[in-house]
């Protein structure tokens, strides 16, 4: 039976039934839970999608990451402390690295469980969670879950995090969140205003956590942006999130980690699971970020496809941030869920709802050169753009 | 002293005639189909033995790190992805044990599960109940949001104590109930189980008792029946099982619970959405439904730990009746005292166990080549022939 575009949005395609077809509805529904939406997880399901939905590294882990997450095979029955390299392994290297001891660092299940463990560790009913609007939801969202209250602080009108109004907003509270470069906007703020920042809530409210998010970290390219690593020195409340599913094209072995204050970092690392970073990403993540060339050059592909992406926007007229990320945050002046919904029917997946610019905002991954090529066809279509420069597929 | 008697050192040449195969640069991928075991010990040679975390000593074994491979096919894009295979381990789980998806949910181990079920039922008026000693992960929690904790200590046997347990559950936000029991490796017939968990219900209603799992599959007592069906039924009791023990995964973090759908939303709630990773939920797919080398893992595993028991036994020294991969065992001294002579010897066993830390060691089981090397090594640590008497 020919599988039509329109299926795939409403129930599994691909291939024979699954096993489990069985359990479908209790799949989808499960899927919807863990935040998907049926649409989207049945669409990405399909294997010649286009996936510029979730930031991901289009061209997987470097070779040498590869080859030591096999190297790891070895030690999958071992907890990862006992595997080689074991989890003290990386944090050594990590403190290495940053010029820091390996008490300033943690590790997390992924960036998100650094993020999901500061909200736990900083914040209470008294003391609230300042962070902007849009931005990475994840702190909020467990906020609210614990029935933390929330200073939500718009980002300007370029998308960028209104960092004067964040400081007004820290005084007594239990954690600042500051996403550099911001998502879903891709805006970056140069080094001197984040270390201003840093310094200004030091003295308006000294027991703030300030949580420094550079997710994006490897993909910036403007000169005035620098890593807030070195704050952490005079600044023992301030912790640096990195992560290694972005860049690093790890999303899927879920490690990442948190750099800051001795004792900062051990009232996080309270929250965070014991071994929670799997021996195979471990092993990975040593040879990852020992690999500057590799880092360079996946920062250049990103931001040659990143620049065609922009372009293409731009010369179509619509307002797009000056991104620094793996992605571009449009204006495409219609509600982001039409969009996303016409793209998913033409195999392409882009970026989900950001309350309050869900009207009129879409957030784009930046896929390899072949893929925005033939995304930008897709949205020529949907967008109605008539062109003689892009053939109509 | 390392291990060396029975491991051999392999090279590339002996990787390649185990099954191995060179792909890209000249680099030798090991024969994770074929000749595992020989590349494992390749990859381990030089290591302490490790029988200090309960680890299989095999690990997943050829169809699952088939399966992770086949992930890192196309230059590993799908180890990039952020992965979608929580609900499809969720349904395989569900298949095999006949329950809906919505009874079952996947953590980063069992360890998370453990952790969020703590958070979803503790707070300071209503606190953690488990016996003493047992594992702590829920205590370290318990401690964390302020929730009281009270620990009962086992019997003579280093059972726990059903009764006193049920009493002190009164009230209770959570009992902890690790069946077997880690460390002290006993196991707690059926029968005793169901008739603890009606009294806690019928005096405590609204306390939820967490029935850690995490052995069973190495359990050899034929009184013993998992309580899966229990939970899918009554609201307030969990069971958490792992594929860090017979399945061999420790290193991939994954772990699963049954629970009424309603117990396992109140769980999720408390819990961090992405912990678990897209080589661990395959490999979990693959081990799922492998019951065959589950029964081979559980033969394995009993053969090594009776020759263990035996051996400390015929020596004078009484482990506990052990249903799982390791035994709890009166050394007659400090553990500290018998861990730091293990060490010396290249051999790590098992950490404190308060209150029991100044005369039992826990031993995990290894293959039985490590154990006949282990024990060999205990004899010189602990001062009794190696041989025993005829």
């Amino acid at each position: 039976m020919p599988v039509s575009r329109r299926m795939f949005l409403g129930t599994q395609t691909n291939g024979a039934p699954r096993a489990a077809s069985i359990a479908a509805r209790g799949h989808e529904a499960l899927a919807a839970e863990y935040g998907d939406g049926a649409a989207q997880a049945a669409a990405a399901r399909r294997a010649d999608a286009i996936r510029l939905n979730s930031n991901e590294n289009p061209l997987g882990p470097s070779p040498a990451a590869l080859e030591a997450i096999e190297g790891a095979f070895a030690f999958a029955g071992r907890y990862p402390m006992n595997a080689r390299p074991a989890m003290a392994d990386l944090r050594a290297l990590l403190a290495k690295q940053h010029g820091l001891e390996v008490a300033n660092v943690a590790l997390g299940a992924g960036s998100g469980e650094i993020l999901h463990s500061a909200v736990r560790a900083f914040t209470s009913g008294s003391r609230g969670l300042v962070a902007g609007v849009p931005t990475f939801e994840s702190p909020v969202r467990v906020a609210r879950a614990q029935n933390v209250p929330v200073a939500e602080v718009p980002v300007d009108a370029a998308g960028r995090l209104d960092l004067p109004k964040m400081i007004g907003a820290s005084k007594g509270a239990g954690l600042v969140f500051v996403c550099n470069p911001n998502n879903p906007t891709g805006a970056v703020h140069p080094a001197d205003a984040i270390r201003d920042l840093v310094s200004r809530i030091g003295a308006a409210s000294p027991d703030s956590v300030i949580l420094i998010d550079e997710a994006y970290h490897e993909y910036v390219t403007d000169p005035d942006y620098a890593t807030a690593v070195p704050l952490i020195a005079r600044h023992p409340n301030v912790i640096v999130s990195r992560t290694m599913s972005k860049l690093h094209g790890m999303a899927g072995l879920r490690l990442g980690y948190g750099l800051g204050g001795m004792k900062a970092i051990e009232s996080l690392a309270r929250w965070t699971m014991p071994y929670n970073a799997n021996a195979p990403a471990v092993a990975a993540a040593v040879a990852s970020v020992q690999d500057e060339a590799q880092i360079e050059r996946e920062r250049a592909r990103n931001t040659e496809v990143r620049r065609f992406t922009t372009a293409f926007f731009r010369s179509a007229g619509f307002d797009i941030t000056d991104s620094q990320a793996n992605f571009v945050w449009v204006n495409l002046g219609r509600p982001a869920k039409a969009f996303r919904d016409a793209c998913a029917e033409q195999g392409i997946l882009v970026g989900r709802d950001f309350p309050p610019f869900e009207k009129t905002h879409c957030r784009i991954s930046i896929g390899t050169m072949d893929e925005m090529k033939r995304a930008v066809a897709v949205f020529r279509s949907v967008l109605n753009l008539t062109s003689s420069s892009v053939s109509r597929q | 002293m390392q291990r060396r008697s029975f491991i051999r050192t392999l090279g590339a040449g002996a990787m390649l005639a185990a099954g191995g195969h060179v792909l890209r640069g000249g680099r030798v991928l090991g024969p994770w189909t074929r000749g595992f075991e020989e590349a494992l010990a390749a990859a381990q040679a030089g290591t302490p033995i490790l029988l200090h975390n309960n680890e299989n000593p095999l690990g997943p074994g050829p169809r699952a790190l088939a399966a992770m491979q086949a992930k890192l096919s196309e230059r590993g894009v799908p180890a990039a992805r952020y992965t979608s295979l929580v609900p499809d381990l969720a349904d395989a789980i569900a298949g095999r044990f006949g329950c809906k998806p919505e009874n079952v949910l996947i953590g980063c181990g069992s360890t998370q599960i453990l952790r969020s079920a703590t958070l979803a039922f503790t707070t300071p008026a209503r606190g953690l109940v488990g016996g003493s000693p047992t594992y702590e992960e829920c205590g370290d929690v318990a401690r964390l949001v302020g929730a009281p904790i009270r620990a009962v200590p086992g019997t003579s046997t280093l059972h726990h104590d059903l009764d006193a347990l049920a009493a002190a559950a009164r009230g209770a936000g959570l009992v902890f109930f690790d069946n077997p029991a880690n460390p002290a490796a006993t196991l707690h017939p059926a029968k005793a189980v169901v008739a603890f968990l009606e009294t806690v219900n019928r005096e405590s209603p609204d306390t939820h008792i967490l029935i850690d799992e995490a052995y069973h599959d190495y359990v050899t007592d034929p009184a013993h029946e998992t309580q899966i069906p229990l939970a899918l039924r009554n609201p307030r009791v969990i069971v958490a099982r792992t594929f860090s023990k017979a399945y061999g995964m420790a290193g991939l973090r994954v772990g699963y619970a049954f629970a009424h759908p309603e117990t396992i939303k109140k769980i999720r709630a408390q819990q961090y959405p992405q912990g678990t990773n897209v080589l661990g939920l395959t490999g979990a797919l693959a081990l799922i439904t492998d019951l065959e080398r589950l029964e081979q893992e559980k033969q394995r595993n009993t053969e090594a730990r009776q020759f263990t028991i035996d051996w400390f036994k015929a020596r004078g020294l009484e482990p506990t009746d052990s249903q799982c991969n390791f035994l709890f065992v009166d050394v007659g001294r400090p553990a500290k005292e018998f861990r730091e002579g293990c060490q010396k010897e290249g051999i790590r066993v098992g950490r404190d166990f308060p209150p029991f830390e100044k005369s039992h060691s826990r031993i995990s089981i290894g293959t039985i080549e490590e154990m006949r090397y282990a024990t060999q090594a205990f004899a010189r640590v602990l001062g009794v022939k190696a041989e025993a008497a005829a």
